[in-house]
């Protein structure tokens, strides 16, 4: 912009921002004239602002309070001004930035400068109960879209003074507050500095959400379905997440927060598992693991078992299973296609469908259908059984992102199965073991500390230790 | 570029797989034909070979009444194998033989040799080695499997089933697969058994589904003692108690009944045995073979038909020395005949030496046959009765007050 500087007639540098907002008509002009003379313009975009703070905080202060003399903008801002937040903007530029973010922007002549006063006051949403990591017992409350009450949220819990906030914008269009938050001397400092390079190199338009940053800071863009940045609507899961050495990334207008570095078990750890009693969270978390190889394997391993494979059935099971097929006229494979199919559309219907008929539909959908298939005869009962427990195992993954790359295997497992048998099954899946432990997440590798094995953590992996080994501070997942 | 190349090569190669999806050795379950059983009949110089397969749509839950649950088809040929592919001429699915529970040859196809038939049987790869082989003794192999049955739907299970309980609760029958009896057969200290089955009653109203409905079939199946074979051929046959001694002394026995004469007084008393070990102990006696048969026994009485007071030990002991002579002469007598009959190693007694005593062992492997008939033997008993039952004395000995 050739006409960065502000200009010192405050007329002019109204013009200016007029023209350049196309004469909005969001965009409040309020003229005032002190009891000195002085007159001053404040800008403020209806709505972003607090309109009750302003009026009580700056305009009643300015009209009561100010001296009778001309005084500059920084006797304003240190003596009148009634706001916690109060600052200069020397460019246009910046004034735009704080003007857009919900600051109050006071001018004056003579300076070419401007006064930002920070008063935001948008509408937004109250803390409601987390919508997707829901627990029976642990704190109910979850992020919303304002980056500030998410990262208070944080704060409120690790009472700690280490604790670091750095901020930045990303987004030319958008400038999208990013706040990364770590413990200081928890967190690895190569790490955060790694991580804020590549947030200051990014180059793009618009920042909606945190998957934008997520897939900017991804160093296996492309190379793998598996999520390798956490995110999670639940802030106690932050605050274990930092005290664990590890770094949130929080991005404004989104109530999802992301952690870094990310391992594979914390896909199928849920907070809950800390709310409970050990003995019950490790039984459920086995539970889980038997869960996402039910929904990775289930109807593949029917196929293989049906299809190549009859002899490794006992007889009274393998009997039972031809009754069912007769009179089926596709390949088993087609069979679980078409069922497995069917539920995911069901599935994708009831989340995009509104709220209130979401949920009965889909389960009324995939009752019915998979009944009236049974009895046309197009799918077998087996078949019915085998997807369904598949669609409720995949349910039971705690992670909505992990659940994701687990039903798009389950096709591929089918297709091998269906080509080469439990043959295939193996191969698939030693593909997928190789392709895990090759996987990294921020240098750190995903599979630990299984896949290498690193008994100091196994504390808390696959099960969880009682709490007081738990997690001594120190032996952070970040620092290795 | 060179990983897009990969893509499109992971891509394609995934679009192929799909479409791919008709090759190799993939069978749907619907086109398969499952053999339950399988019969070898020798008639003359071809065998018969029955095949007894399920009718999957008699399994599920709206089956029709008057279909039989299982289909038998029957073919003429030289060998096993033609027989087997020649039977899709009158079926319309493929004879799947993976789930086989039961092989069973006439005793004509047994006593000329079955080398041939198991030797198919072994040889292929479709075959799970898990299953049962019996000879039918005095009937036909065709005929037991066309048989229909009462308490199994499936005839084939049934017999299977039947075999697998009556060796573990009674012990005259001997139920070997197709594994064990390769191994015997193979090897020169041990011969292998086949247990007997026959058909008794109305062979033709048994081949009918209406053989079940009434609760006294009009034919039925019945295992019958053990058949001895030398290596592939079967010489002859033994009864009940003999049957009984061989599972003895192989260590068979998971439970059985024995009926013993009462002593001093007349009427038998029955005895369950619970646990059954018997060992075979080979010494070398002036260079030649010679065998201890050690056996431990616990039973418990379980009927007494006999005079006795058993709230004296004296009389409990007489009981138990009964028994252990009564088991002591079944199992002598058994060996004897085995010996002079037949002079098969049934028992394994050549296995025994082959371990203990090596160098010598390869010098009478040669000749073990005859070694083993004239081989001295004794059986030492260590046999304990346990508990006497919910009731002390028997009724007729209580005193009415």
């Amino acid at each position: 912009m050739s006409m960065n500087n502000l200009s010192r007639d405050m007329r002019e540098t109204l013009e200016l921002i007029l023209s350049l907002m196309g004469h909005s008509p969001d965009l409040i002009v309020r003229d005032i004239e002190l009891a000195s003379g002085q007159r001053l313009i404040l800008l403020y975009l209806d709505g972003m602002v607090d309109k009750q703070a302003v009026q009580n905080n700056v305009i009643a202060s300015l009209l009561d309070r100010a001296p009778a003399e001309e005084v500059p903008l920084h006797v304003l801002q240190q003596c009148v001004i009634d706001a916690g937040e109060v600052g200069f903007v020397d460019s246009v530029d910046e004034l735009l930035d704080q003007l857009l973010s919900g600051c109050l922007i006071v001018l004056t002549n003579g300076t070419a400068r401007g006064l930002f006063v920070g008063l935001p006051g948008w509408e937004d949403r109250s803390i409601t109960e987390s919508k997707t990591q829901s627990v029976v017992r642990g704190p109910q409350d979850s992020f919303t879209e304002t980056l500030r009450t998410n990262t208070t949220l944080v704060r409120r819990r690790v009472k700690d003074p280490r604790i670091r906030m750095v901020n930045f914008k990303v987004g030319s269009r958008t400038k999208t507050d990013v706040t990364l938050m770590y413990i200081s001397g928890l967190a690895n400092d190569k790490l955060v500095e790694q991580i804020s390079e590549r947030l200051n190199a990014v180059r793009i338009d618009r920042v909606l959400e945190g998957e934008y940053i997520e897939e900017l800071l991804r160093e296996n863009k492309g190379k793998t379905i598996f999520p390798t940045l956490y995110n999670t609507d639940r802030p106690d899961v932050i605050a274990g997440g930092i005290l664990e050495g590890r770094i949130a990334i929080f991005v404004d207008n989104t109530p999802f927060v992301l952690l870094a570095p990310t391992l594979f078990v914390d896909y199928m750890q849920s907070a809950e598992d800390y709310y409970q009693s050990m003995l019950y969270s490790n039984a459920i978390r086995l539970l889980r693991y038997v869960s996402l190889f039910i929904c990775m394997l289930a109807p593949s391993v029917y196929i293989a078992l049906t299809t190549f494979h009859q002899d490794m059935l006992p007889t009274q099971l393998l009997l039972s299973l031809a009754a069912q097929r007769e009179g089926i006229p596709f390949p088993a494979f087609l069979e679980a296609l078409l069922m497995e199919v069917t539920f995911e559309i069901l599935r994708e219907a009831g989340i995009r469908m509104p709220r209130t008929i979401g949920q009965a539909v889909s389960i009324v959908g995939t009752i019915v259908i998979g009944q009236a298939a049974v009895d046309a005869s197009i799918v077998s009962p087996a078949m019915v059984i085998i997807v369904a427990i598949t669609a409720i195992a995949s349910f039971v993954i705690p992670s909505y992102s992990m659940s994701v790359p687990i039903r798009f295997l389950r096709f591929a497992f089918m297709g091998l199965a269906a080509v080469m048998g439990v043959y295939g099954l193996t191969i698939g899946f030693i593909i997928l073991t190789i392709h895990l432990c090759h996987l990294q997440s921020f240098g750190i590798p995903y599979m630990s500390p299984m896949a290498p094995f690193r008994k100091g953590m196994q504390k808390d992996a696959v099960l969880r230790l009682p709490y007081p080994s738990s997690k001594p501070t120190g032996s952070a997942r970040g620092k290795r | 570029m060179r990983r897009m190349n990969g893509v499109r090569a992971i891509i394609a190669g995934l679009a192929l797989v799909l479409l791919l999806t008709g090759c190799w050795n993939r069978r749907e379950l619907n086109a398969l034909s499952v053999v339950l059983a399988m019969g070898v009949d020798k008639v003359g110089e071809q065998y018969v070979v029955t095949l007894q397969i399920v009718d999957p749509t008699q399994m599920s839950h709206d089956r029709v009444a008057e279909r039989s649950p299982v289909v038998t088809f029957t073919q003429r040929s030289a060998t096993i194998f033609e027989a087997l592919r020649k039977v899709t001429t009158k079926a319309s699915r493929r004879m799947y033989v993976a789930h086989l529970r039961l092989l069973v040859f006439n005793e004509e196809a047994a006593r000329e040799g079955i080398n041939d038939i198991v030797d198919f049987v072994a040889r292929d790869h479709e075959f799970r080695p898990d299953f049962y082989m019996a000879i039918a003794k005095g009937a036909n192999a065709q005929d037991l499997l066309e048989l229909t049955t009462p308490t199994e739907v499936l005839p084939a299970m049934e017999l299977y089933k039947s075999l697998k309980v009556s060796q573990q609760a009674w012990a005259p029958t001997a139920a070997v697969n197709i594994v064990e009896f390769l191994q015997k057969t193979t090897k020169t200290g041990i011969e292998p058994v086949l247990t007997g089955v026959t058909v008794t009653g109305n062979l033709k109203k048994g081949k009918s589904l209406g053989n079940v409905s009434r609760p006294k079939s009009f034919a039925e199946f019945k295992y019958v003692g053990i058949g001895v074979m030398k290596d592939d051929r079967l010489i002859g046959w033994l009864n009940e108690s003999e049957s009984k001694a061989y599972n003895y002394i192989t260590n068979n026995i998971r439970s059985t009944v024995g009926i013993i004469d009462c002593p001093g007084s007349d009427g038998k008393f029955n005895i369950e045995v619970i646990e059954s070990k018997v060992k075979i102990v080979p010494s070398v006696r002036d260079g030649e073979p010679y065998a201890l048969v050690k056996t431990s026994i616990e039973a418990n009485l379980s009927e007494i038909g006999c005079n006795v007071d058993l709230t004296k030990e004296a009389e409990f002991l007489k009981l138990q020395a009964a028994a252990s002579d009564r088991l002591k002469e079944i199992l002598f007598d058994s060996i004897a005949k085995v010996q002079r009959q037949y002079g098969a190693d049934i028992f394994g007694f050549g296995e025994a030496f082959h371990r203990k005593y090596p160098s010598q062992w390869h010098s009478w492997k040669q000749e073990w046959g005859k070694h083993f008939q004239a081989m001295p033997f004794e059986v030492a008993m260590d046999y304990k009765l346990r508990k006497i039952g919910k009731i002390i004395n028997p009724f007729n000995n209580v005193k009415k007050e």
